[in-house]
């Protein structure tokens, strides 16, 4: 466990070496944020609300799904696919710890890093103009916890899914890029799933993405409400364990296929 | 006239010191702590045309800054540069077309594309006419027995064949000024071989000045007259190989294999006189030892006289260990 | 004279390179296609939702965005900066290029072009059609021109941008991770700008000219005569910003340390 917490810590520093990144991070996303919601308020154009939001719940949902996808973005997938196709695989797999395992936890460092150092110093900025709606209960804010941390779990499980199909498959930018634009347009990023017609959210709500970015959102909203906020959670916790066999199944392929080609 | 004129030259690299630790990152946000390194501190030397000169000294010596100022790629922190008359970095792209570079540890040939594709672009870039590449060209690839590897990518090259298309696509233009950083690095005896034959050929032949590093002595003493060595950013010592050799290497070496076993204070008072130091060798019976000049056939008749021997073999100080040695010792004042 | 010989003899050389890799052309402009597509379905969506946004129609903001795919393609072709920081200054490619008699930023933009990109006009030009149709536009023989200015300013708004943040790596030692924020922002310019508070739309007229790329130019062929002034200054705002850039370049690499001593 010890090694697993040290490479969270060790991904914070290299973080915190770039500090033109810092800088400038928060002012973009403010700036991003705040032209969201002019966006939105001309699209609402005096509507009171639309498919059951209002403007303030839709500022307050872009807001918050932007800082949610910078804690649980990564680029797992890439990297994964630059060490195989370096062959620097072979030399990670010789080493005492889950290749995939510590994969993921380089990505949680970084994502805490950026939640704390760039979203929520920028969510504060924002908040000074722009007028975002928190909710009062402390339920609400757990439950958005536990969903961020499942949007980071999904998200990394795609991505090391990604990145292990990369391993069968030759020169792949094309794949990945794919994958992050179906990312963000299925997972609710840029526009709540309920706007869509009803047959595209009757096929999504099949899909895993969801639950990367539209839950979360929709619970710190409020627009979910009672039952549909543990539904939320339980859609979320189910995708995370259903997605741990595939990346199992690949990667155990994967790796026998490296012992016999050497990589 | 002088191919490089380097006067008072300094560069000095603005290095971020951080501070250990998570808190320390944090305070490295808001402020951060600088120190000057000088990379090269005023060095001056002069390199004629026609000149192999090998530029020596160990990692972070300030080699590699040095070569970036000469070819125009880093800009000097003060001092004077004038290599084939011009300045390098204010009139760079006119500059860089008298000279080649080659850097051991950095492709210069596109990988996908076959090698001659390569040269062709490079000829293109350097306004080199069909006559001129034809007549020079052919010589250099044929030179460096690259001709059955042209129309192969060059991501399927190997190491060896690589760097000898590399050195190819540097003298596309017919550079009278050549700088390799590195040139054999990582490479084979063979092929080592064939790179230094080759620069000896292109130096008679057309007079190419050729300024190298390197960390292997054996380039050095097969290429070079004249080495430059730096240490910590200063020349310790510019002058003949030869010269070198004399001051740090007199003497030789004998290594003597008795027939049965002898000891060292027996050797020691056989050489009585002679400033022999006596030091007992890896195999079984071998002892070395290290005679001043002129002083080998008085050595070797003492012992043959006395002792029963099964094989002589008399060795020079070898380059990398006078190299050693100076390290060891500091500057040198030759 | 020399620069255009050079240029087309690395074209031909790059020709070579992509017709080795041909299914990989294929999937790229395919997930190019996806990347655009990922932006028409927001404003489908939004308008099946509303019928005006501050008074523009569905077809008028499709246009924009159709306009806006022209000169982005061109720019995508041409100025393929994403990794510079990675490839050029850490690896130290850069060290190379300045050892060669070529103006640096010219070597690199032809080191690095993806002439493939173009085809990312093809949408643009079809979306522009359609929605042009359905809004009955009229056109002149030289509209054409007119259109080819703006999208060669437009190209050169967007190269002075990303060329000025790939110059941030010669004075930091910082892995930006600016420019994928930068696209972010580059999208608003494909609305109509006075939805805007007058700070984003003085910043996007301004200081990241982003609007130049799409709203402005645009309003032109929809005969928005309120922002024709701000149309026909599309190729002047092009030409600054790249110049600006240009000299920010030079000034960078008479900065440029190069990797490690």
């Amino acid at each position: 466990m010890g090694k697993y917490v040290e490479m969270v810590r060790i991904r914070f520093l290299m973080m915190l070496a770039y500090r033109t990144n810092y800088y400038t991070g928060i002012l973009i996303y403010a700036i991003n944020i705040a032209a969201y919601y002019f966006l939105w308020s001309a699209i609402y154009g005096g509507k009171s609300s639309m498919q059951g939001m209002s403007l303030g719940q839709m500022t307050t949902y872009v807001a918050i799904s932007w800082l949610a996808r910078a804690f649980y973005f990564n680029n797992l997938d890439r990297e994964i696919a630059m060490e195989i196709r370096d062959g620097k695989v072979a030399i990670e797999l010789i080493r005492p710890y889950s290749y995939l395992g510590m994969k993921a936890v380089q990505g949680l460092g970084e994502g805490l890093f950026r939640l704390f150092f760039l979203s929520l110093p920028g969510l504060f900025f924002v908040s000074l103009f722009l007028p975002l709606q928190f909710p009062g209960h402390a339920k609400t804010w757990l439950a958005f916890g536990l969903s961020l941390l499942f949007s980071f779990i999904i998200f990394s499980e795609l991505n090391l899914l990604a990145g292990v199909v990369t391993f069968f498959t030759f020169r792949n930018e094309g794949l990945l890029r794919a994958k992050r634009f179906i990312i963000d347009l299925f997972s609710g990023l840029i526009l709540p799933l309920s706007f869509y017609p009803d047959w595209a959210q009757q096929l999504m709500a099949y899909m895993p993405f969801q639950a990367i970015s539209y839950i979360p959102s929709m619970i710190i909203t409020e627009s979910f409400q009672g039952a549909a906020v543990s539904d939320g959670l339980f859609t979320q916790a189910a995708w995370c364990v259903l997605l741990l066999f595939p990346i199992a199944l690949l990667w155990r392929v994967a790796k026998k296929r490296l012992v016999v080609q050497g990589g | 006239m002088n191919a490089i004129e380097v006067e008072h030259l300094r560069k000095e690299f603005k290095v971020h010191k951080s501070r250990s630790g998570l808190v320390g990152a944090f305070r490295d946000l808001w402020t951060r702590r600088y120190t000057l390194v000088r990379a090269v501190d005023d060095i001056s030397f002069a390199v004629k045309q026609g000149e192999i000169v090998g530029y020596i000294g160990e990692n972070g010596a300030g080699k590699s800054t040095t070569i970036k100022m000469l070819t125009g790629i880093l800009t000097p922190t003060s001092g004077r540069v004038v290599v084939n008359g011009m300045n390098p970095h204010k009139e760079r792209e006119k500059f860089v077309r008298t000279i080649g570079v080659v850097f051991g540890q950095r492709s210069q040939l596109w990988w996908d594309i076959a090698v001659q594709e390569s040269f062709r672009l490079l000829k293109k870039v350097y306004c080199v006419s069909d006559e001129q590449y034809r007549r020079h060209m052919a010589e250099v690839i044929d030179m460096l027995e690259i001709g059955p590897l042209l129309d192969k990518p060059v991501r399927k090259l190997s190491l060896g064949q690589r760097m000898r298309c590399e050195l190819a696509a540097a003298l596309i233009h017919n550079p009278p000024l050549l700088f390799l950083d590195e040139p054999t690095i990582g490479l084979d005896v063979l092929v080592k071989l064939n790179i230094r034959q080759f620069l000896k050929q292109l130096n008679e032949r057309y007079g190419t000045t050729i300024l190298l590093t390197t960390h292997d002595m054996s380039d050095i003493e097969a290429l070079c007259e004249r080495v430059i060595m730096l240490d910590e950013g200063k020349i310790i010592y510019d002058g003949s190989l030869e010269r070198l050799k004399e001051r740090w290497g007199q003497g030789k070496r004998i290594a003597f294999t008795f027939a049965e076993a002898v000891t060292a204070a027996f050797l020691q008072q056989l050489t009585e006189g002679l400033e022999v130091v006596w030091k007992k060798g890896e195999q079984p019976n071998v002892w070395v030892s290290h005679v001043p000049s002129g002083g080998v056939p008085e050595v070797v008749s003492r012992v043959a006289a006395r002792c029963a021997l099964q094989d002589i073999r008399i060795h020079e100080v070898p380059t990398e260990e006078i190299i050693r040695n100076i390290y060891e010792e500091g500057a040198v004042h030759g | 004279m020399f620069y255009v010989s050079v240029f087309f003899q690395y074209m031909a050389q790059y020709m070579k390179t992509k017709l080795q890799y041909r299914t990989d052309l294929l999937i790229e402009w395919l997930s190019d296609l996806m990347a655009q597509a990922v932006n028409l379905v927001f404003l489908l969506v939004v308008f099946g939702h509303t019928t005006l946004l501050h008074g523009w129609s569905r077809d008028e903001i499709l246009f924009i965005y159709g306009f806006f795919l022209v000169p982005y393609a061109v720019f995508g072709a041409f100025f393929n900066l994403w990794d510079f920081n990675e490839r050029y200054i850490v690896q130290g490619e850069m060290d190379r290029v300045l050892t060669r008699p070529l103006n640096s930023l010219f070597q690199i933009v032809l080191e690095r072009m993806e002439l493939e990109s173009l085809l990312g006009a093809v949408p643009g030009l079809i979306i522009m059609l359609y929605a042009g149709s359905r809004l009955s536009l009229s056109f002149h023989w030289y509209d054409v021109f007119v259109f080819i200015l703006f999208v060669i300013g437009g190209a050169l708004i967007y190269a002075g941008i990303f060329i000025s943040l790939a110059t941030i790596s010669f004075f930091a030692d910082a892995r930006t991770s600016i420019m994928p924020m930068m696209y972010n922002i580059s999208s608003y310019g494909r609305y109509p700008i006075d939805i805007y508070h007058r700070v984003i739309r003085y910043i996007l007229t301004w200081v990241l000219p982003f609007a130049f790329v799409g709203v402005y130019p645009a309003a032109y062929f929809l005969d928005k005569k309120e922002w024709y002034s701000y149309a026909f200054f599309t190729p002047v705002v092009g030409m600054v910003c790249f110049t600006v850039s240009v000299m920010l370049w030079n000034a960078g690499v008479r900065r440029y340390r190069g990797t490690g001593s």
